[in-house]
């Protein structure tokens, strides 16, 4: 029986694995069922999904980026799409896709908080369900959790020109 | 490829405890008594099926686009035909600095009768007088002269900081943390919600109720 072949990368994807695909799932979750958490009856859940996520549209339409129908498409997929990569993430399969996928959507994040921090917006992040004003903070947990997923997602690629122990064939 | 299957399904039945635990728990509270209702800022019968409390800032951009999109229409659809109650509550934020003067401008307003005519000037005037706090200039360009000198009198007077003050005291019993937030009441039930709401999200909800058995 072969140990666990744990090095530095493997940990690093482990780590990032674990802790960039429950942000996502957890984001995901909580644009759709905070603050307005009451789910039943069913037209009740309904409502509370419908006022979850017009307050999201509100909140992307804050950063006057986008006009405010492209705000509403992209709060209505938004979550969906976090949750499903969050998983996928927490999952592993296909891991340097879904890496490569979440960093793609970290730079734009990243640049979106940076704009409005830059341009002394006053705003709320939009990042979860809560209001949560945007700061310097903001900006730098972002930061590092780019960096987190562009290190993870580097070391995806490398671990992934190895063959795994566990799959590899026996030597004779 | 076990090990990924075990993980895989031990993390689906993670996730499908905890949705059952936040659906659980998030079941609507049986509804308190509606209690300290400024009779000048309620709105439609007092036996309406359903009663709505807005939890409301006039500092808050949010709070303005409730007003000025989806107020109307409720009240000539639901509130004078008598199936809303509709209650406005004070609940200036502290990150807003004009925000508790401009409800004491419109606390006093309502108790001259000129609640509505105030909340619409405030609101529509929001960045100008958020920008020079020239609230009292806002509120004067809308009243008369007689009327604004009882309104400044009110204001003055600080009986109305007791009654913004129970307002925010209630919605933090209801855990509001944002504005606007709606507190329903219909049939035992609470539900509170926050955020903006358009109308036809609102209509659907309240039909809803409304036809609740």
């Amino acid at each position: 029986m072969q140990s666990s072949p744990l090095n530095f990368r493997r940990a690093v994807i482990w780590i990032g694995r674990l802790v960039l695909g429950g942000i996502f799932v957890y984001a995901g979750f909580s644009k759709l069922l905070l603050p307005n958490t009451h789910l039943w009856p069913m037209f009740v859940l309904k409502f509370s999904l419908s006022m979850n996520i017009s307050s999201f549209a509100q909140q992307i339409e804050s950063y006057k980026m986008i006009s405010p129908e492209a705000s509403q498409v992209v709060a209505h997929t938004l979550p969906f799409v976090e949750i499903v990569l969050g998983l996928l993430l927490l999952i592993g399969w296909r891991l340097r896709i879904w890496a490569t996928a979440i960093t793609a959507i970290m730079v734009g994040f990243l640049t979106v908080v940076t704009r409005a921090y830059l341009l002394h917006m006053d705003i709320n992040c939009g990042c979860f369900g809560t209001p949560e004003k945007l700061t310097g903070m903001t900006v730098l947990r972002d930061a590092a959790f780019l960096a987190l997923a562009l290190v993870m997602t580097v070391f995806a690629f490398i671990e992934a020109r190895k063959p795994h122990p566990w799959s590899a064939p026996e030597k004779a | 490829m076990n090990r990924r299957r075990i993980s895989a399904g031990s993390l689906l039945l993670g996730l499908l405890g905890a949705f059952a635990a936040l659906f659980a728990a998030a079941a609507p509270q049986s509804a308190p008594v509606v209690s300290d209702v400024d009779p000048h800022k309620a709105f439609g019968s007092k036996n309406a099926p359903v009663i709505m409390e807005v939890f409301s800032d006039f500092q808050c951009p949010a709070c303005k686009t409730l007003f000025t999109t989806t107020n109307r229409q409720l009240m000539d659809d639901y509130v004078s035909s008598g199936k809303v109650y509709l209650i406005h509550r004070d609940f200036p934020l502290p990150m807003h600095a004009y925000s508790r003067i401009a409800a004491r401008y419109g606390r006093a307003a309502a108790q001259i009768g000129k609640a509505e005519a105030v909340e619409q000037v405030l609101f529509q005037n929001q960045e100008k007088w958020e920008q020079s706090g020239d609230v009292d200039g806002t509120v004067a360009s809308v009243l008369s002269p007689a009327e604004m000198t009882k309104v400044r009198a009110l204001v003055k007077g600080g009986t109305l900081e007791n009654m913004i003050d129970k307002d925010y005291a209630l919605g933090q019993g209801y855990r509001v943390n944002q504005t606007p937030t709606t507190v329903f009441h219909c049939k035992g039930q609470t539900y509170p919600y926050s955020g903006v709401m358009s109308y036809e999200i609102l209509k659907g909800f309240l039909d809803q109720l409304l036809s609740q058995k």
